[in-house]
């Protein structure tokens, strides 16, 4: 068998009931391992595209497909037994607050154990200890029995990648990790993810507004307008030609986290 | 165009809307209070035969409480029992009941056509209808408070959770977790403390309810209440209302107390 892309989209395309098109013909393969940066401006589909792979979104034409399987459009238990191995990051963390952070890391692992033990929150050793672990990598150990809404925005999102870590999924679906974050804050996470996909090897697809961050942290950049992809290439030659065309206008500081290194 | 700082007129009052509102209350009050013989004078003729019964009643036969412990104490217990039952019975009944939660549109019209019939009948109708079934006594009653709690419950809580943030419960989707998990870890911690606040409520509104059910046979201080009046011991009828009076406004503390750490 030829290599195997981690995730193949082909004549993708999502319409959605109010006519408006999330995804206009999409193609595109993603290989295992790869750190892909989205780029685009506001409702140019990267969303629907992250969210294409998981079927949170089901495709309205087209075919996607994660290391040769299609992505079922109806929800069931293949579309979860897929969903195990993709891990998902929001840019509002989407944690239950009110819930400690090792209940919330251990939500990654519902696909993994049976059902009644999750139910009765009889979570084995085992997964308990993947949980642990997710949390170590993003550093936060030591809040492991705290409330997670007690959280600063920085650590509930690590909270959210230990949650995806803990699937111990194959793919990472960010999208817009780092909007709701503080500059500061935004190139740690930003740093974690990187790390994260070269130490373990995770497949990679990070949505971004900002393009020196999309610069700074992408391998590849895909940029997509209306739907379409108008840019898939390196991030280190990619030109301030190439953001205007995905943009569709000139790039201002409203595009860039450091006002400092504008473009 | 229009000069943004210009004062607008204030608009005119619907007149006619407030006089015909008024006018139709006032006529509707006057034809109901004609209809069911109503008349102010009547009433205070009537106030002699009144306060003749309150000189009776008083002062309240005190001797007469050793024998109110076991039924005051039934009356609890079948206040405890329907509110315990029908609050974990009211949990999927107001969850299918949610249409942000439901897991399709013909389950969730029958739960709420369900739930407006449960609602729609009183509970000294459910009470005689328990006692016809199972006979008079303390379990026609707790079954008749079964029904009235899944009812008070059911749809406040439904009304909760469609209120709840999505966001978690997508979230535990995209990790793998099926419908259950989602309810489990991303829907239903949001409205807990929602949830414990109506079982409360619930309490309250059972141990209230529990004296009228004995009135038609359904067991606890009600029947002995009924017993007491139809012989004409009064002082003895005002211990009872009393202690009833006593213990709703204790239970009332406690829970508005428990509610307020809640929320
Ligand atoms: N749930 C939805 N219902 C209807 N239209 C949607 C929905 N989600 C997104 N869209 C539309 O699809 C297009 C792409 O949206 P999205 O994928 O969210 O873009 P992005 O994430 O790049 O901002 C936009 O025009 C948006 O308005
Ligand atoms: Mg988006």
């Amino acid at each position: 068998m030829i290599h195997e892309a981690a995730i193949r989209f082909e004549r993708a395309r999502v319409v959605y009931a109010n006519g408006a098109v999330g995804l206009a013909g999409v193609d595109l393969s993603i290989a295992p391992g790869e750190f892909v940066v989205v780029v685009g401006s506001s409702g140019a589909g990267k969303s629907t595209l992250l969210r294409a792979v998981n079927g949170l979104t089901p495709l309205t034409a087209g075919s996607v497909a994660v290391h040769g399987q299609p992505v079922p459009r109806k929800e069931g238990r293949e579309l979860r037994q897929l969903r195990a191995q993709v891990g998902m990051i929001f840019q509002d963390f989407r944690i239950t607050r009110r819930l400690t952070v090792m209940t919330n890391v251990l939500v990654g692992r519902v696909a993994h154990v049976p059902g009644w033990r999750a139910m009765l929150n009889l979570w084995p050793e085992a997964d308990r200890e993947i949980a642990f672990r997710a949390l170590e990598r993003v550093g936060i150990t030591d809040k492991a029995w705290v409330r997670a809404g007690d959280l600063s925005g920085g650590q509930q999102q690590r909270v959210g990648i230990a949650r995806a870590l803990a699937q111990e999924p194959a793919i990472i679906l960010a999208d817009e990790p780092v909007a709701s974050l503080d500059p500061v804050t935004t190139h740690q996470i930003m740093r974690d993810l990187v790390r994260i996909n070269q130490e373990l090897g995770i497949t990679t697809v990070v949505n971004l507004h900002f393009l020196d961050l999309a610069r700074r942290y992408g391998q590849r950049i895909i940029g997509l307008r209306a739907g379409e992809v108008v840019y898939d290439g390196s991030a280190s030659t990619v030109t301030q030609n190439d953001f205007r065309h995905i943009y569709g206008r000139d790039p201002d500081a409203g595009d860039v986290l450091d006002e400092d290194a504008a473009p | 165009m229009n000069d943004v700082f210009t004062r607008p007129p204030r608009p005119a009052r619907n007149w006619a809307l407030i006089i015909g509102a008024v006018t139709a209350v006032t006529l509707m009050t006057w034809w109901s209070g004609r209809g069911i013989g109503f008349s102010l004078t009547e009433l205070a003729c009537n106030l002699p035969g009144g306060s003749r019964l309150l000189v009776e009643s008083w002062p309240p036969e005190f001797s007469y409480f050793p024998r109110l412990l076991a039924p005051l104490l039934e009356t609890l217990q079948i206040a405890v029992v329907g509110t315990v039952i029908g609050g974990i019975l009211a949990v999927p009944v107001a969850v299918l009941a949610a249409r942000n939660l439901t897991p399709g549109f013909l389950v969730w019209f029958v739960d709420r056509n369900f739930m407006n019939i449960l609602r729609t009948l009183p509970d000294l109708f459910w009470a005689m209808l328990f006692a016809a079934a199972v006979g008079f006594g303390p379990i026609a009653g707790a079954l008749a408070l079964t029904v009235f709690t899944i009812a008070v419950i059911s749809k406040l809580w439904s009304e909760s959770l469609e209120a709840i943030n999505m966001g978690v419960p997508e979230a535990v989707r995209a990790s793998g977790g099926s419908w259950l998990q989602m309810l489990q870890f991303g829907a239903i911690p949001q409205a807990l403390p929602h949830y414990v606040s109506y079982a409360l409520y619930a309490f309250e509104l059972n141990v209230r309810a529990s004296m009228i059910l004995g009135l038609v046979g359904a067991g606890g201080i009600g029947m002995v209440l009924e017993t007491q009046r139809s012989t004409f011991e009064y002082p003895r009828v005002t211990l009872i209302v009393l202690c009833v009076l006593v213990i709703v406004l204790i239970i009332e503390q406690v829970s508005e107390s428990i509610r307020r750490r809640l929320i």
